[in-house]
């Protein structure tokens, strides 16, 4: 670690006169607003000191926290002193309701047409993803079946076994729906009414008994599946790969997984509106660069193209794999921002009751 | 002359002035911001009060971290004050050790004594497995995941302190006082009764009062070997500030720590009226 960092201080001294030579030319700089630690790291090599060589657009990458008060503040102010923002889902929706975000031209981000259109929403675009998916212990199956979707995980007589869920609302009650069989396009449009919700919970009543866990850390149903304490149980995908690496026989049901994604948001009032267009294009609209980036953190990104670059033993444990995201839906960060605070209250009420 | 009496009384006091910065800064300072957190959003709200005392789910919660805690801290009473009674039985030069092996379970994080429960309670744990290796049971018994293994990790973290609070307390006691009872003819379990055990309680209650509060914190354990329903007030906070919501969370720390401190304040009333009066006679 220390001689890494010795390292970047070197190559930050070495560069320093390219940087101010490259900032006669063009003296742009973006403020990027991002999580720091090592994902910078990945950040600056593959797409930072290359957008600059490529456009002479220096980017300033911050390690932020807490980015909605932080962007409150800023449009109180009136005075962004980010361009580009790094959201998580409750971040994205809460500024994308309090309208902090510009819109974007995808036509300057993504002139190729690369990335698919659930990436491109119309403030922001979706930068890396994961998955909430069902993981199953394969010696723990009846001879000769495999779950393949939520109305298995739900179907106790045909798959005996304990099971654990996450204790959140969101995502279980679209795992409900998608048991009873709805459309996953129809998910939220059901959700949104109470007698959604209510058919929701009614499902949700059926598996109950059945769950013997309710984790609140993403390492719990890892644990759990590795020690046997459940034959099945929601997971993040990524968690799973390894448990598997590690050789517990463990396998991914990628049908009806909870897509959710990390975005980047351009500030609304930025100065740089267009140069932040281009980066974020740069960023999650090229599918060699963000084939680097998922082999680096495992979190990949939707550009079209993108496995063509990746070794498939790597690639079919992704989630964003053309023969895994078939099944999958993005969750639906707006709505959870609207609908969280009522609903979570429900949830805590129905499991104690 | 009164110039002279104040820079006394001043030049006395002097030496707490550190201790009181520190408690204003790090504990009164940062309550009083949860308090302005809790009732301005951002204008004066009892918003969020109203929403927990009406709402059953944050009721039900709220007695159960209550009797949680209280029953936690009784357990480790009953457990820990024998503990300590033995180990100032012991011989002077024996003592170190023992209280040595109490104490190394508290060096080790919590997060990893609670993992290590569920090895041990788990259905392919070690409980399960020596009983259906022995043949005492036929099915894996559900010891995870319960009320049960919610009280046994609990008790199992906390204990070590209700033994060092009830050994510094009982080395406090002059064994003189039990042998002068036993010399004027008192049997051994009276002059235990009459004697040791008053002078011993304080330290006691002490010990109970500390568990009691740690308790009423806990929000991982119950997370992590609890079921469903093993949800304590620590375990709410953090949703709420999981989902961003600080000014129901601080409401509900608020709630936390007022009737923390009443309910402590109850005890010691109740205790200084019944069990420590004949002393003091």
């Amino acid at each position: 670690m220390k001689s890494l960092t010795r390292r970047s201080l070197l190559a930050a001294v070495v560069a320093m006169p390219l940087a101010t030579a490259g900032a006669a030319a063009q003296d742009v700089e973006i403020t990027y607003a991002g999580s720091g630690g090592g994902l910078a790291q990945v950040m600056d090599m593959l797409f930072d000191k290359p957008f600059a060589e490529a456009t002479g657009i220096r980017i300033k990458a911050l390690a932020t926290t807490d980015r909605v008060s932080a962007m409150r503040a800023m449009m109180q102010a009136g005075n962004p002193i980010w361009d580009v923002a790094e959201l998580t889902p409750i971040d994205y929706a809460t500024a994308s309701l309090e309208g902090w975000l510009e819109p974007i031209d995808w036509s300057v981000a993504d002139p190729g047409n690369l990335l698919p259109e659930d990436a491109k929403l119309a403030d922001a675009g979706i930068a890396a993803t994961y998955s909430t998916v069902i993981a199953q212990r394969t010696d723990k199956l009846p001879e000769g079946k495999q779950m393949t979707s939520w109305a298995d995980f739900w179907d106790v007589e045909s798959f005996p076994g304990p099971r654990a869920m996450q204790d959140s609302v969101m995502e279980n009650l679209e795992f409900a729906l998608l048991a009873e069989g709805v459309d996953a396009k129809e998910v939220y449009s059901i959700l949104a009414t109470e007698e959604g919700v209510d058919r929701a919970f009614a499902k949700l009543d059926e598996i109950k008994p059945h769950v013997v866990a309710w984790w609140t850390a993403g390492a719990q149903p890892v644990q759990m599946l590795a020690d046997g304490e459940v034959a099945f149980t929601t997971a993040w995908n990524g968690r799973i790969t390894q448990l598997k690496q590690e050789g517990v026989p463990v396998e991914t049901v990628w049908n009806g997984g909870a897509l959710k994604p990390s975005y980047v948001g351009i500030l609304k009032g930025t100065k740089h509106k267009k140069e932040a267009e281009q980066y974020i294009g740069f960023m999650i609209g090229d599918p060699q660069r963000s084939a680097e980036f998922a082999k680096m953190v495992a979190y990949p990104g939707m550009v079209k193209g993108l496995y063509d670059h990746i070794d498939p033993e790597v690639g079919r444990e992704l989630p964003t794999h053309p023969d895994n995201i078939a099944g999958q839906f993005v969750v639906d960060a707006v709505f959870w921002a609207k609908n969280m605070d009522a609903l979570q209250e429900r949830w805590q009420e129905w499991l104690l009751d | 002359m009164t110039g002279s009496l104040t820079a006394m009384r001043f030049g006395r006091h002097f030496p707490l002035i550190p201790a009181l910065a520190l408690v204003f800064a790090m504990f009164a300072v940062p309550v009083a911001f949860v308090f302005v957190e809790a009732v301005f959003a951002p204008e004066f709200s009892l918003a969020h009060f109203d929403r927990f005392f009406t709402r059953s789910v944050y009721l039900t919660v709220y007695w159960n971290t209550l009797f949680v805690s209280a029953t936690v801290a009784s357990i480790c009473l009953l457990i820990g004050y024998p503990m300590a009674l033995f180990i100032v039985g012991q011989p002077e030069r024996r003592r170190p050790l023992l209280l040595f092996l109490v104490l190394v379970p508290l060096w080790m994080s919590i997060l990893v004594r609670t993992y290590a429960w569920m090895v041990v309670l788990g259905r392919e744990g070690i409980v399960n497995s020596a009983l259906l290796w022995t043949g005492i049971i036929d099915q894996p018994m559900t010891l995870m995941f319960t009320t049960g293994s919610v009280y046994v990790a609990m008790v199992q973290i906390l204990l070590p302190i209700m033994v060092v609070t009830c050994y510094s307390a009982m080395t406090e006691i002059d064994p003189g006082l039990v042998r002068a009872a036993r010399v004027c003819g008192a049997p051994p379990f009276a002059a235990f009764r009459r004697v040791f055990l008053p002078l011993s309680l304080e330290g006691a209650l002490t010990g109970w009062s500390v568990i009691f509060i740690l308790s009423m914190g806990f929000f991982i354990v119950p997370a992590l070997v609890g079921g469903r329903r093993d949800v304590l007030l620590g375990n709410m906070i953090v949703n709420q500030i999981a989902q961003a919501n600080w000014g129901f969370a601080a409401a509900m720390a608020i709630v936390l720590l007022v009737s923390t401190v009443v309910l402590l304040a109850l005890v010691r009333l109740v205790a200084a009226r019944f069990l420590y009066s004949p002393r003091e006679v």
